[in-house]
């Protein structure tokens, strides 16, 4: 057991922070092209532009303590929004089960930030039972193309994406999960049609959307028919390591201190209230803990195991801590974390407090719910199987 | 013992149901929050009319001489609806006040025209500093010639921009935090030198920021005795907590009746939701939290009415419980919704958005947990 940064790990630390430092967002900067530069030096660094990348794709090829370094300085740092759907969650489907030929059309773009993919795994009658699904997908007589007819719910980012991957019901044969095929198709396109829903904060990321005969080309289908299930499952382990956001978390935390210290209660601040700091308290132990979950899960990733059913462990804490620290941010603007704008009242960071706090309630739902990562850990951790035939 | 309503209070639940059944659907509600002034006057003129306004307030000032639990009933049924007009605002707060320690004149001129709805008060007492401790007022009267004069700002005022007067507290002697040297005065709103700012909060309702510029208050102006109200600030805002700790209640049996009904229509798994263990004892809890809500919401009801020695006590105690309840049953409510639970078109999520205002008003669930235990 050692977790003790080597000399190499060191000079690489103070790499990462030299490169993070000399890139970071100045004011006036067109932030489009600040975005696209960041990303274009982060490549000629040697892939780091694609941090979790094998380095047969491009990517870096870091050991376990390099991506933690480096998880840990680009939380504290300034770097360009990204999305997860492709980069994270397409790209190592295609890594493991695209064809060469895909592999070459799609990658490159993902990887540059040209084409924004969205997920459409979910519908209105499947969402934690996500293997009933039930778009249709038809192939065609001759072969060439599948026909989609269905609705999928909850598809974030569908109003801006180019192209969807997306779970469609190629057989009824068989348990549920066969029969179930993975395809990529564009979205802007006649018969797709996009339908905001509005969440609790009165944002707008998640959408409905309805296909009526949309011909996708067998060569836009990855790996074989009805074998989607597998790929996918792949596919959400990893979305779910990447939810957990610990490094996020370490950050946000300090930045709760920080929030709360400059609250004034009595002769002091609200980080002086024994119940508020043995809640913060309580947060930073848990906090603690989880860190060094996610890096023994990492250790095990590094020796080569793709993350197995203890990214449900890390969903489950590191979702819980995420919405604590809301929870306690919220309380931190005590009534001010009511208003919502049209207000200078209360401390800065109290303002929308609550639509914070309402927006981290989707953290337990989204990627799995946390009652069924629960049922998962059950099974695939405990052992424990239904006696039920 | 006896935990039935009368018959009157029981005529009153019934009639308030049936109007915010009637007039209270979620499509409505939203209608009426996206629209200026954020609630209805006719709805408004309907609580008039059906005396819901004059209930709390004695007959000699024109009321019903109902007490706290008049209240409650209607508060309860108010929380079903998530009722956006200025009753807790004006009625409860800014009117409590007034009926406690109004002079002859003063109830004559506003009493009236409050109980029939065409004037509202509001009640400034909460400041940018005063945490949660209504006795923290650094908003000082400066004496002049025949009153005073006031410099700063009030926060959180309920329903301040549709307000005809303020009640408002400040300090005439004693230190920020001090009990005694605290004055009320009704301040009507287009005083010179006092600006009202208003804005929506994420549960719908308005609110708003007083800033007072040198404000000029005489001797006519004045509530009660001046250093000494205190008493009757304090008396008010447990009013205040009993009436929203009643619309809590309400909003709850709304959540976890949604909850139920919901587990047992949507199906996951081949099954209704309403199947699966995990689900059906966390409602269970649900219910138990809304039970022992309703509890000591009769407990502290009751004994604030009754001016028991326990009064203070209870108050805080039943707001520590509903704090603690609405973050829990809205929280579970949410989370069985799925991702229904978090969109607009579902109504338990503004549900709990109303809860969650009402855990930071008038002292949060730590707070009076710790005023509890002191
Ligand atoms: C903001 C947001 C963004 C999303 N983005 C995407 C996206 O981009 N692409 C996509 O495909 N999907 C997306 N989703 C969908 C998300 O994955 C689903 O919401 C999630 O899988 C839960 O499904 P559901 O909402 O249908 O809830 P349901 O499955 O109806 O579940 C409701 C409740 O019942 C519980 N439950 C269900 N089954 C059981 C059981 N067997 N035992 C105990 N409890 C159970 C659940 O845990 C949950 O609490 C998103 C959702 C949200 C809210």
């Amino acid at each position: 057991m050692d977790i003790e940064l080597s000399n190499d790990d060191l000079s690489f630390e103070a790499e990462v922070r030299e490169f993070l430092a000399g890139n970071a967002y100045k004011d006036g900067e067109d932030p489009n092209k600040w975005r696209m530069d960041w990303f274009e030096k982060a490549r000629e660094k040697g892939g780091w532009d694609v941090p979790k990348w094998p380095a047969k794709f491009g990517g870096p090829g870091w050991t376990p303590n390099q991506h933690y370094i480096w998880q840990k300085e680009t939380a504290r740092s300034s770097t360009p929004w990204d999305m997860p759907f492709g980069l994270s969650m397409l790209g190592p489907v295609l890594m493991a089960h695209g064809s060469e030929e895909q592999q070459d059309r799609f990658l490159p773009d993902i990887r540059a930030r040209k084409v924004n993919w969205c997920q459409g795994y979910s519908e209105p009658g499947a969402g934690s039972d996500l293997a009933s699904l039930k778009t249709k997908a038809v192939l065609s007589e001759d072969g060439s193309h599948y026909v989609v007819n269905g609705t999928k719910i909850w598809t974030t980012m569908a109003h801006i994406a180019d192209w969807i991957f997306c779970l469609t019901r190629t057989s009824d044969a068989g348990i549920k999960q066969e029969g179930i095929t993975f395809l990529l198709f564009p979205m802007k396109q006649e018969g797709i049609e996009v339908k905001p829903i509005i969440t609790l904060g009165g944002s707008h990321s998640v959408n409905t959307v309805f296909f009526t005969d949309i011909k996708v080309p067998v060569a836009n289908r990855v790996g074989a028919e009805g074998k989607g299930w597998t790929y996918a499952k792949g596919l959400l382990e990893h979305e779910r390591t990447g939810i957990a956001g610990i490094s996020n978390s370490i950050v946000a935390l300090e930045g709760l201190k920080d929030k709360a210290s400059s609250v004034k209660r009595g002769n002091g601040s609200l980080m002086d209230v024994s119940s508020f700091k043995a809640k913060v308290a309580a947060l930073e132990i848990d906090l603690m803990a989880v860190e060094y979950t996610e890096l023994r899960s990492l250790a095990t990733a590094s020796a080569g195991t793709a993350p197995g059913p203890e990214s449900s462990i890390l969903k489950l804490k590191g979702t819980d801590i995420q919405q604590r620290i809301q929870k306690l941010t919220m309380e931190a603007g005590g009534q001010f974390s009511a208003a919502w704008g049209g207000t200078n009242a209360g401390p800065d960071f109290a303002r929308a407090g609550m639509g914070g706090y309402m927006g981290s309630r989707v953290y337990t739902i989204y990627g799995g719910a946390s009652e069924v990562q629960k049922d998962i850990v059950t099974k695939k951790v405990l052992g424990i199987k239904s006696s039920k035939k | 013992m006896n935990f039935d309503l009368s018959e009157e209070q029981q005529l009153v639940s019934d009639s308030i149901e049936r109007f915010v059944l009637n007039n209270y659907g979620l499509e409505s509600r939203v209608a009426m929050v996206q629209q200026s002034p954020g609630f209805s006057l006719d709805h408004w003129k309907t609580m008039s009319e059906l005396g819901w306004l004059g209930l709390p307030f004695s007959e000699d000032d024109g009321g019903f001489g109902g007490d706290q639990l008049d209240t409650m009933v209607l508060m309860e049924q108010f929380g079903k609806g998530l009722v956006l007009e200025p009753f807790l605002a004006s009625i409860v707060l800014g009117g409590g006040v007034l009926k406690r320690v109004a002079s002859e004149s003063q109830r004559k001129a506003w009493l009236e025209v409050v109980i029939d709805g065409s004037k509202q008060l509001a009640l400034a007492y909460a400041e940018p500093e005063s945490g949660y401790e209504p006795h923290n007022v650094a908003v000082a009267g400066n004496k002049t010639n025949d009153g005073y004069t006031l410099t700063g700002t009030k926060c959180m005022v309920l329903h301040g921009k549709t307000a005809d007067a303020f009640v408002v507290s400040f300090r005439t002697s004693g230190g920020v935090v001090d009990q005694s040297g605290i004055s009320l005065a009704l301040i009507p709103a287009d005083r010179d030198g006092l600006t009202v700012q208003g804005f929506p909060t994420v549960d719908g309702l308005q609110s708003s920021e007083l800033t007072f510029n040198q404000v000029s208050i005489t001797a006519d102006d004045l509530l009660g005795e001046i250093d000494n109200g205190f008493g009757a600030l304090n008396e008010v805002i447990n009013d205040g907590i009993l009436a929203v700790a009643a619309e809590a209640l309400g909003a709850m049996e709304i959540l976890y009746k949604d909850t139920v009904a919901y587990t047992q229509a949507r199906e996951q798994f081949d099954h209704p939701l309403s199947d699966f263990q995990v689900l059906q004892h966390r409602m269970v809890e649900m219910f138990m939290e809304y039970e022992q809500c309703k509890s000591l919401l009769f407990r502290a009801t009751m004994e604030v009415a009754a001016g028991g020695d326990d009064a203070q006590r209870c108050v805080h105690a039943l707001k520590h419980l509903i704090g603690k309840a609405a973050f829990f049953v809205g929280e579970n409510a949410v989370q069985t919704h799925g991702g229904m639970g978090v969109t607009e078109e579902l109504r338990v999520g503004h549900y709990f958005k109303r809860l969650l205002v009402i855990e930071a008003q008038f002292g949060n669930t730590d707070y009076h947990l710790d005023q509890f235990s002191t």
